[in-house]
């Protein structure tokens, strides 16, 4: 196919600013399925995707369009991942195009994620066609919004279309301004295949599902591929596209978008960013930018039943084999039993890791305290990499601890500048640049990754009403005065509540968690004493007094049928609780040491 | 699924004819409903009829009580309930079982006149087989009753009486919203024996609000000099229906203060020779409350009037709780059940764990070790418990200690 009729693009908007609604129009208007099954299939497929707003996974589809001047085109949308967690993931679905439609809503403007979304595809090197939406809404400002344009994103607003994606007016100069704005794709279909991965998944028939848009080249079933990032080698299956479902095709050549399965066994071997090559004639070198998505939190998983530790097993290897971003190692914990020490991406990835096994593997799961990997060098000269407090040296034995560091980026309009760096200098940032672009700046930070993983994106969001863009990459070791705060029930510690901190914060952490741990802790038979200690020291103390009653006088004239449910339904709250020693401690304690 | 374990339970009955999944509500057609469908696993029974009416709601009662406005009302009721018992007779099975309890309950019973009572018992002998060692109860209001109606009463059949008194402090009383004061109290149990009765209860609450350590000594020790044949002390629960529930209500006692007056009550009982034998009860030796028993041993018990609560074979079931509805039912001819559900065998455990654990005898030993056997959690549960001090073993039983009823909820949860 002539790479001239080939265009490939995202959508990127705010929320609710009406991505879902053009993507379903254009599907129904080339045809390529009716909208309401749109929604459905293609975008936002899974459950927690939809209930969250966010997309986690990639997803594609192919438009067949015949375009004013008689030609017809192959358009494939490619949608985005949402998250700084998968900041990763986002940069390669937009490297796999050459331009992206940019909703903005008549009514309501520029919002935050508009520009932040703008950013990440400007700095791809996109062609962004502005779109002006829901213009048919009573309150809508078309000329302001295209002053907005003009002015905030130094794009030219009069460019803009105006359209109502919900009555379909102007949808088909969408269609006509892909076609004519954004260029066609680069490359040469004589040259070795070259193909970038953009995301892949597991299916039990065919192996690995690999998402791909070919560079150079050409990819048929038979062909010997070449995996450029581990070398290894495989003979495809089958290559097709996706009209929304799945379709095998003879061919897929430069510039276009499709799938690839070549009995790929494992996700992990045909990771995001790949390059996919001929092993025959390789391509000279790789994409750039390939990087091996390492984890960078770390939590104990432990179920909460002792019973379901097989089926947790076998549960986070089934999650696995779509998600080689996340890893898991058995381990033992003494407060909790057997479980696994697991790696994320980040605090999302994990929630998301969390809430999967609990509702499509129905576990009840206790995660510990997360941690991130930090180095330690020990009197002895050993180097150890420590991602449990808990197997953390006694200090006697610690020459110096190291933790990691991030270099990280941040966009934000001048206006939030000193709300930033105040919170920068809570999370301990160290500044490294300031650079004027405009109306905005876009600064440099260190930050130790411990401070940003939890809850910094959130804050960030918050301080700038959600108009700071936010991405870190792994930066270095750096020696660090850190300490490991034990939390002790009734004088033992429990190892899974741990957490290594910076001295200067250990205090003020000590004290938020004793007090988040009262109030969680339901009252026992006995005293229960919560104390967080720094070696034998301890630093703060609560009490959870003993439970002095509860008793039901009376079961009244025999109605037996109401006092059972009652504590059948006090029984299934229990479910959530996990015996530590004599303590109970629900499932929301082992969270609350993050939050605090 | 069939009930095929009838046989070793000593049942004579046939089996009813209805399939064991259908918790079937009475109409017209199929009068008797569900209880057509189950038989009693056992020879006797107990009764609990339910008499809603009442002069005035007390503010922390959560029963279902309705206002006594007309004497047609009653009246009304009256008919109903006999009806009821006459409609219960036409099961298959009534012939075979003979009640061995009868406990009127409410609302405020004693507000039923001594016609009203005799013929309810006359019916009742009429129909079902009423033992004649039957323990015949009837709960009464110090304000609602006078020797010559307790006289009556016994007459009519009535050999027990439980007498709700609460409190014996005036300033409290009205704020509980009863009608009658210390005096009327005192007064209502001299009536009680001079009608004869030699088998008397007192009721009791604690945990009220304002109620100071040594106003709540003074009530027992007044009401122990009495010396009726047993006694019940509830503490104060603000539960769902009661206006307190709602309202909320100032001045309770806290939780220390709380398990003070139980302790209290527990000692100077035993001192007067009481057997602290349930959890809210004591009785002299041989008084126990055979009615409140069947509940504890989980064993079986008809249910009359609007909202009583029967068990019968596998089915725990419930009248409908407005009076003219129940009303209503009855006179169109069928019994006014309104909700039911069969027991599976998991909560037929865990109800003789939760009931009978309630008791000082507990539960049979071999019976929660073969639980225990299949069940690694529960025998470390239980071990636990034991380890605490809530259980405790005698002879061969297993039963929660006196401390351990204070916090028996805790246990019945973990053990369920």
């Amino acid at each position: 196919m002539s790479l001239s009729r080939i265009r490939n693009f995202s959508i990127v908007a705010h929320i609710d600013h009406g991505k879902s609604t053009l993507a379903d129009r254009l599907l129904s208007l080339t045809g390529t399925m009716d909208a309401k099954k749109a929604v459905d299939q293609v975008l936002d497929s899974m459950d927690l995707e939809r209930e969250r707003g966010i997309t986690i996974k990639a997803h594609t589809v192919r438009l067949l369009y015949r375009a004013g001047d008689g030609q017809e085109y192959t358009l494939n949308l490619i949608d985005t991942p949402g998250h700084v967690d998968f900041s990763y993931e986002v940069s390669r679905a937009l490297a796999a195009c050459e331009g992206a439609i940019l909703i903005i809503d008549a009514a309501q403007g520029i919002e935050a994620q508009t520009l932040a979304n703008f950013y990440l595809a400007a700095d791809a090197g996109l062609t962004i066609v502005p779109v002006i939406n829901k213009i048919d809404l009573p309150a809508a400002d078309v000329e302001g919004t295209r002053e907005q344009i003009t002015e905030v994103l130094d794009l030219d607003g009069t460019e803009a279309l105006a359209i109502s994606a919900k009555h379909g007016t102007g949808v088909p100069e969408v269609l006509e301004a892909i076609v004519a704005r954004i260029p066609a794709p680069p490359g040469d279909l004589e040259a070795p295949l070259k193909a970038l991965v953009f995301d892949s998944y597991y299916d039990s028939y065919q192996g690995v599902v690999v998402y791909v848009r070919l560079r150079d080249g050409r990819v048929r079933p038979g062909m010997r591929i070449l995996l450029m990032s581990n070398g290894r080698t495989y003979e495809v299956q089958q290559v097709g596209v996706f009209s929304p479902d799945m379709r095998p095709v003879e061919e897929l050549s430069a510039g276009q978008v499709g799938y690839i399965t070549a009995s790929i066994k494992r996700v992990a071997d045909a990771k995001v960013g790949e390059t996919i090559t001929e092993a025959l004639r390789p391509a000279a070198e790789p994409f750039p930018g390939y990087r091996d998505a390492k984890p960078m939190v770390f939590a104990g998983l432990y179920p909460i039943e002792d019973t379901e530790y097989e089926a947790l097993r076998d549960a986070l290897e089934k999650l696995r084999l779509n998600d080689p971003a996340f890893n898991f190692e058995p381990e033992t914990s003494l407060a909790l039993g057997y479980g696994f020490r697991c790696g994320f991406l980040g605090m999302l990835h994990m929630e998301i890791v969390q809430e999967r096994l609990e509702r499509e593997f129905n576990l009840s799961l206790i995660i510990t305290a997360p941690s991130v990997q930090y180095r330690v060098l020990t009197t002895a000269g050993e180097v150890l990499d420590i991602d449990n407090p808990s197997k953390l040296p006694a200090p006697d034995r610690i020459e110096q601890m190291e933790e990691p560091y991030v270099h990280s980026s941040v966009y934000v309009p001048t206006e939030f500048m000193t709300a930033i760096y105040k919170l920068a200098q809570e999370k301990r940032g160290e500044h490294r640049s300031l650079e004027y672009l405009g109306k905005r700046v876009h600064i440099r930070f260190d930050f130790p990754l411990a401070e940003i993983v939890v809850d910094f994106y959130d804050k960030l969001k918050s301080i700038s009403k959600g108009y700071a863009s936010f991405d870190y990459e792994f930066a270095d070791f750096r020696p660090s005065e850190l300490v490991k705060l034990d939390i002790l029930l009734n004088g033992d510690p429990v190892d899974a509540l741990s957490v290594i901190v910076h001295r200067d914060k250990a205090y003020e952490r000590g004290k938020a968690l004793v007090e988040k741990l009262r109030g969680v802790i339901p009252r026992q038979l006995f005293e229960v004493a919560i104390q967080a200690a720094i070696g034998s020291r301890v630093i703060a103390r609560e009490t959870v007094k003993a439970m002095g009653k509860n008793v039901t006088a009376k079961c009244y004239g025999g109605d037996i049928t109401r006092k059972r449910k009652l504590l059948e339904r006090q029984k299934e709250g229990k479910k959530r609780m996990k015996q530590v020693g004599k303590v109970e401690v629900p499932q929301e304690a082992f969270l609350s040491v993050l939050k605090s | 699924m069939g009930r095929d374990s009838i046989e070793s339970l000593g049942a004579v009955i046939r089996q009813g004819n209805g399939s064991a999944d259908l918790a079937r509500i009475p109409t017209v057609d199929a009068p008797l409903g569900v209880l057509a469908d189950t038989t009693p696993s056992s020879r006797s029974v107990g009764l609990y009829i339910h008499v809603p009416f009442c002069t005035k709601r007390c503010f922390y009662c959560s029963f279902n009580t309705a206002p006594l406005e007309h004497d047609d009302e009653m009246r009304r009721y009256v008919g109903a309930l006999r009806r009821e018992l006459g409609l219960l007779a036409t099961t298959s099975w009534a012939a075979a079982v003979s009640l061995e309890t009868v406990f009127f309950g409410g609302g405020t019973p004693s507000l039923l006149g001594p016609d009203d009572m005799a013929g309810i018992l006359d019916e009742l002998r009429a129909r079902l087989a009423l033992s004649p060692a039957a323990e015949i109860t009837v709960e009464c209001n110090p304000e609602s009753v006078s020797r010559d109606k307790l006289a009556a009463y016994r007459q009519a059949g009535v050999n027990r009486i439980s007498l709700g008194v609460q409190s014996l402090d005036d300033s409290i009383l009205p704020v509980l919203g009863r009608l009658h004061d210390a005096g009327g109290a005192r007064r209502a149990f001299e009536a009680v024996r001079e009608a004869g009765f030699d088998n008397a209860s007192v009721d009791l609450m604690y945990g009220l609000p304002h109620q100071a350590a040594d106003t709540w000594t003074r009530s027992v020790s007044g009401v122990l000099a009495w010396e009726p044949e047993h006694l019940s002390a509830y503490g104060l629960t603000l539960d769902a229906g009661s206006l307190w529930a709602v309202t909320g209500v100032e001045g309770l006692p806290g939780e220390g203060a709380v398990v003070e007056q139980y302790w209290a009550l527990a000692r100077a009982a035993q001192a007067r020779g009481f057997e602290h034998y349930e959890i809210s009860n004591y009785a002299r030796p041989g008084f126990r409350s055979r009615h409140n028993q069947i509940y504890w041993h989980a064993a079986e018990y008809l249910a009359c009037g609007p909202g009583a609560c029967g068990f019968v074979g596998d089915v725990r079931y419930g009248n409908v709780k407005p009076v003219t509805r129940y009303c209503a039912t009855l006179e169109s001819g069928a019994l006014p059940i309104d909700t039911a559900e069969r027991l599976t065998e998991r909560q037929r455990v865990g109800e003789r764990l939760i009931l009978g654990l309630r008791l000082v005898d507990g539960v049979p030993r071999a019976w929660l070790d073969e639980r225990a056997a299949g069940d690694t959690g529960l025998a470390r549960r239980l071990a636990a418990w034991r380890e605490a001090g809530v259980l405790a073993e005698h002879d061969d039983r297993v039963a929660l200690t006196e401390s351990g009823f204070l916090v028996s909820d805790s246990v019945f949860v973990d053990l369920l």
